[in-house]
């Protein structure tokens, strides 16, 4: 097989597995939500709703694509493919097994940082080309919020760099396959804990949803997109999520790592994603929303000072194991 | 130690442990929901559903004798009457209910005199076209021998609720007659 072949064929591949996972992901939390509330969730479209994501797929195909007349029809009708992107493009570095990724990109968790808040971009595009006082109010919002969590994000990220030492996810990956980082002594913990309050806010889920606070802000930044558009957007959006709980499988929780044989490596990376994802959900449906106060607070009062003070630790711990030898 | 808005840090992190036991619990929980059109739950004996008219148990003639009392005592005026004078007893001519603007008072049911409308124990008539939910007779009627009545008719809930009866009154009175004199007679 020529080399050149790989670049082009991966990405397609892994564009597709992503899409179709991420469908299905939504089916997962619309079940895991029912029966948290004693309820069934999607049933009766396919064996126990198998068939749900299909047809609500096909369902947003059919729908009328509804554009403002007041709206800037470029910049409205750009923005989900440029919220999209980002979000299909943190994928791209993500190591699914030894060897097994797109691009092993040797500043891999840098190039996901960056991405993954590009989002922002698309999203404020949306908000600003609705030309609607919900979807403007908020976009701004967003990036207010997103701007706030994008430091603590990245500090409780830069732990298993620092413990792992190199910026590559592969070699992150590798470095846990004595000790998961999340059960590194009290830093572990810490961080981790801190990596997912700042995603579920760099995510807005809830109970970081003020942007699309339903009572109101209606939906949002999303409000005046229909059909397809809007179909794009709650991809990016899902997409986004998995992402994030891919990286935090892969940083904390020892990414391909686990019993059996090697094949079953990104079986047991996919597991561990989708245990994240459901640990998100959960904390969904478990909290009501707080206020942008709160929000703002919790980030730089609490997570920022924490995950400094964790950084700092870090590479107390990291200077003192080269030094003892370990 | 105290959190930006004033809030013990203990309380605050006891507070979210406990929303997220309490979700994990209901997590393992049955489910409630009952999946209506394949099973379908037992209704009350008194559930005010679909109205209907009912004929006489023993001579198997319609019962409703074309008073208009319904008519009167209807809040939202749904139902329209008209009596056919005829020699023995009367009928109701015409008998129509306006079931999209029914509020299931069950006043109807209450004032009748003859038991003639009762409600079934059923909500099941779903249509797509506003004009199948004007019924008249016939199809009330129909409604009455294709759904369980409920309970209640209208000289039980009478007899329930009302001021008692002459021959209540009559026993009553026998009764105290008899605690004076000490003994039947």
């Amino acid at each position: 097989m020529p080399s050149w072949i790989s670049p082009i064929i991966a990405p397609f591949i892994v564009l597709n597995v992503v899409i179709g996972l991420v469908t299905y992901v939504t089916l997962l939390e619309r079940k895991f939500a029912a029966r948290m509330q004693s309820r069934i969730g999607p049933y009766r479209v396919g064996p126990h709703g198998l068939l749900q994501p299909i047809a609500d797929a096909v369902k947003l195909m059919m729908k009328e694509d509804v554009v403002p007349t007041l709206a800037d029809r470029h910049v409205f009708n750009l923005a989900p493919i440029v919220f999209l992107i980002p979000c299909m493009l943190i994928f791209a570095t993500i190591p699914f097994a030894p060897g097994l990724g797109v691009a092993d990109l040797n500043i891999g968790i840098l190039f996901f940082l960056a991405v993954s808040s590009m989002e922002i971009v698309g999203l404020f595009m949306a908000g600003w080309g609705s030309n609607n006082k919900y979807a403007l109010l908020s976009a701004m919002r967003a990036v207010n919020q997103i701007i706030s969590y994008d430091l603590p994000f990245i500090f409780s990220a830069l732990v298993p760099v620092m413990l792992a030492g190199s910026l590559k996810l592969s070699d992150i990956a590798a470095a846990q396959s004595g000790m998961w980082f999340i059960f590194y002594p009290v830093i572990g913990q810490l961080a981790f804990i801190a990596f997912v309050v700042s995603t579920l806010a760099a995510e807005n889920r809830v109970p970081f949803d003020i942007l699309e606070a339903e009572s109101e802000l209606v939906a949002g930044f999303r409000v005046e997109y229909s059909g397809m558009k809007f179909a794009l957007i709650q991809l990016g959006e899902y997409a986004h999520i998995i992402g994030s709980s891919f990286l935090g499988a892969l940083l904390f929780l020892g990414a391909w790592a686990g019993p059996g044989p090697e094949w079953m490596g990104p079986i047991w990376f996919l597991l561990k994603a989708l245990f994240l994802f459901l640990v998100v959900t959960w904390i969904r449906w478990s909290f009501v929303r707080i206020r942008v106060d709160q929000i703002l607070a919790l980030s730089w009062k609490v997570l920022l000072p924490l995950t400094l003070a964790l950084l700092v630790a870090t590479s107390i711990v990291v200077v003192w194991r080269q030094s003892a030898g370990i | 130690m105290r959190s930006t808005n004033g809030t013990e840090v203990g309380a605050l992190l006891w507070a979210v442990l406990t929303a997220l036991r309490v979700t994990f619990v209901n997590l393992f929980r049955k489910p409630v929901t009952v999946h209506y059109p394949d099973v379908t739950r037992k209704y009350p004996d008194r559930y005010r559903g679909l109205l209907a008219l009912v004929y006489e148990k023993d001579t198997g003639e319609e019962a409703c004798i074309g008073c208009r009392l319904c008519e009167y005592v209807c809040p939202p005026a749904v139902i329209k009457v008209e009596m056919l004078k005829s020699e023995k007893r009367n009928y109701a001519k015409t008998f129509t209910l306006e079931l999209y603007a029914c509020e299931f008072c069950e006043l109807c049911v209450q004032v009748c005199p003859t038991d003639a409308i009762v409600m079934t124990r059923s909500f099941d008539m779903p249509t797509t076209d506003r004009r199948d939910m004007l019924l008249d007779k016939d199809r009330l009627h129909a409604v009455g021998l294709q759904h369980q009545p409920s309970w209640a008719t209208g000289n039980l809930l009478r007899d329930m609720q009302g001021p008692p009866k002459l021959a209540r009154a009559e026993a009553h009175a026998k009764k105290e007659e008899e605690v004076k004199t000490g003994g039947p007679a």
